[in-house]
């Protein structure tokens, strides 16, 4: 299965339709960490943020640029379970990757700065919280990605509107007193922690609510790749 | 491997396209689907291949590899024909070096080793489906589906898949072929499914089937595709030859043909075209229906 993860990782890269949702995501961070200097943890926490639709977008793309006929070619040599694993896999990995970058990005462009006042948080439990949100990001961000492809919505148009819809809707129903917020993942709540007082109670719990989140996605994604055939 | 009572539609309000399938093949066996065209071949041998799930019913004891060449090979990928290959031996989980090993022999067998660095968008027809056939082969295939493995392939690849499926067939695998142009009479010892109306029937054929040899006159620069479209309906045709004083029709004595073929319809049809050409005979030969 490590072969197929490696083959579409590698469709995504040559075909270089990967660039367009990292850059996407760089000129976001660019506008955001070019507005001034921030905390660590406060800093990351509205990155993972904004993160979050561009790495659905990437993952809808690494999906997307394996044609169809290719990917029943996957199934009919590793099997349903594997394939599909396989295709989450891979965008899981790319997702990484571009986390990688956001993380190390506002260190190369000066937007991060250390404690200021003697309250402040030091720079390593910053750098913590910061990668606990986006890693939070990654399993929802690829679970929306894989429920917007093509293979589990048929038409390209509703993949578009299925990751803005996902996209707006993590926003929108995670502001604070949100009617529905768990219709969302919790993006915008773990932005709010990085930022403000961040219990462990409340980490594991926001943890367990992406997890649950994600795992509720790509149950629609298997089901919908199981009606399309 | 077989097919239990498989019923398929693409829509959940769509019309049913497979209608209770119920067939078995066994190793060894080599089975040619038949039927018009959009009557679900490509469908049937795609839940066989384990492609599609069927509706209901189930497909039970499939070999756990299946080799599957599909009627279009999938062009529009970044890769070149030899990553292509590789990654997919890889996939099929053989090691490097086999891997390696493996995609060496089979572009060099399907003629492809000239096209090893080129990328798959640039492929012509025919040589992109000789790569549809290589990592279909790549690992033997205790099933290996073949849709439509002819097209646009060279004389010489045409000549080679029948060999290729004896392979198959030797090592105790089952091979299905679907084919409308005629060429599985290159398949004698296959077993004939016929799809229509979403049901699948199987053609049995009779040692002493009575056979008939039909001459047509056609002009001569219509033979090429006049043996083609005698091909597609399934005659045999036995020679072509450019004598034209013998080109009237005629009943010839029975011969010892393969036993299953076709009406005479076809060769009709190409008389009724033609009749004041006289440039050229073919000979087709046909039997009955059934």
């Amino acid at each position: 299965m490590s072969a197929l993860v490696r083959m579409r990782l590698a469709g995504l890269l040559r075909t270089g339709r990967a660039l367009a949702p990292l850059l996407a995501g760089l000129i976001t961070l660019g506008t955001l960490y070019g507005g001034g200097r921030a905390q660590p943890a406060e800093a990351y926490g509205v990155s993972a943020v904004v993160l979050f639709p561009v790495l659905a977008w990437q993952t809808k793309i690494l999906l997307d640029v394996e044609p169809d006929v290719q990917r029943r070619l996957a199934q009919v040599t590793v099997g349903v379970a594997r394939e599909r694993l396989a295709g989450l896999l891979a965008a899981a990995v790319a997702a990484l990757a571009t986390v990688t970058v956001a993380l190390l990005f506002p260190w190369l462009v000066g937007g991060v700065s250390g404690p200021v006042d003697p309250g402040d948080r030091s720079i390593p439990v910053g750098l913590a919280l910061g990668l606990w949100a986006h890693v939070l990001v990654v399993p929802a961000a690829v679970a929306l990605g894989a429920l917007a492809s093509r293979a589990s919505v048929g038409g390209a148009g509703y993949g578009v509107a299925v990751l803005a819809l996902g996209g707006v809707g993590a926003v929108v129903f995670g502001l604070t007193g949100s009617v529905a917020p768990w219709l969302a993942p919790p993006i915008m709540a773990a932005a709010r922690t990085t930022a403000g007082d961040a219990a462990a109670l409340t980490v594991l719990g926001l943890s367990g609510w992406a997890l649950a989140w994600s795992a509720a996605v790509v149950g629609g994604y298997l089901w919908r790749r199981r009606a399309q055939g | 491997m077989r097919l239990e009572n498989v019923w398929l539609r693409y829509h959940r309000r769509g019309p049913w396209v497979l209608q209770g399938i119920d067939v078995r093949i066994g190793p060894g066996e080599v089975a040619i689907v038949l039927g018009r065209n959009g009557v679900g071949k490509s469908t049937l041998l795609q839940v066989a291949a384990g492609v599609l799930r069927p509706g209901r019913g189930r497909v039970t004891d499939r070999p756990a590899r299946v080799g599957w060449v599909p009627e279009r090979f999938p062009t529009d990928q970044p890769f070149t024909v030899a990553r292509y290959l590789t990654g997919m031996a890889r996939v099929a989980g053989l090691g490097r070096a086999a891997a390696d090993e493996a995609v060496t022999s089979w572009t060099d067998r399907l003629g492809l080793s000239a096209f090893r660095s080129v990328r798959l968008p640039e492929l012509s027809k025919g040589t992109a489906q000789k790569v549809g056939l290589a990592q279909a082969l790549l690992r033997p295939p205790g099933l290996l589906v073949l849709d439509e493995p002819w097209e646009g392939l060279d004389a010489a690849t045409r000549e080679l898949v029948p060999e290729l499926i004896a392979e198959v067939l030797a090592a105790d695998g089952s091979v299905l072929v679907s084919d409308h142009r005629g060429e599985t009479v290159r398949l004698p010892a296959a077993r004939r499914w016929l799809v229509a109306d979403g049901s699948l029937s199987e053609e049995t054929s009779s040692p002493d089937e009575t056979i008939a040899v039909v001459e047509v006159a056609v002009p001569a620069a219509r033979v090429a595709g006049t043996v083609a479209r005698v091909r597609a309906e399934g005659h045999h045709v036995l020679r072509v030859r450019s004598d034209a004083s013998t080109a009237a029709s005629q009943a010839l004595p029975v011969e010892p043909l393969r036993p299953a073929e076709p009406s005479l319809k076809m060769a009709g049809e190409v008389t009724a075209e033609q009749p004041e050409a006289a440039d050229a005979a073919v000979e087709s030969a046909a039997g009955e229906t059934r």
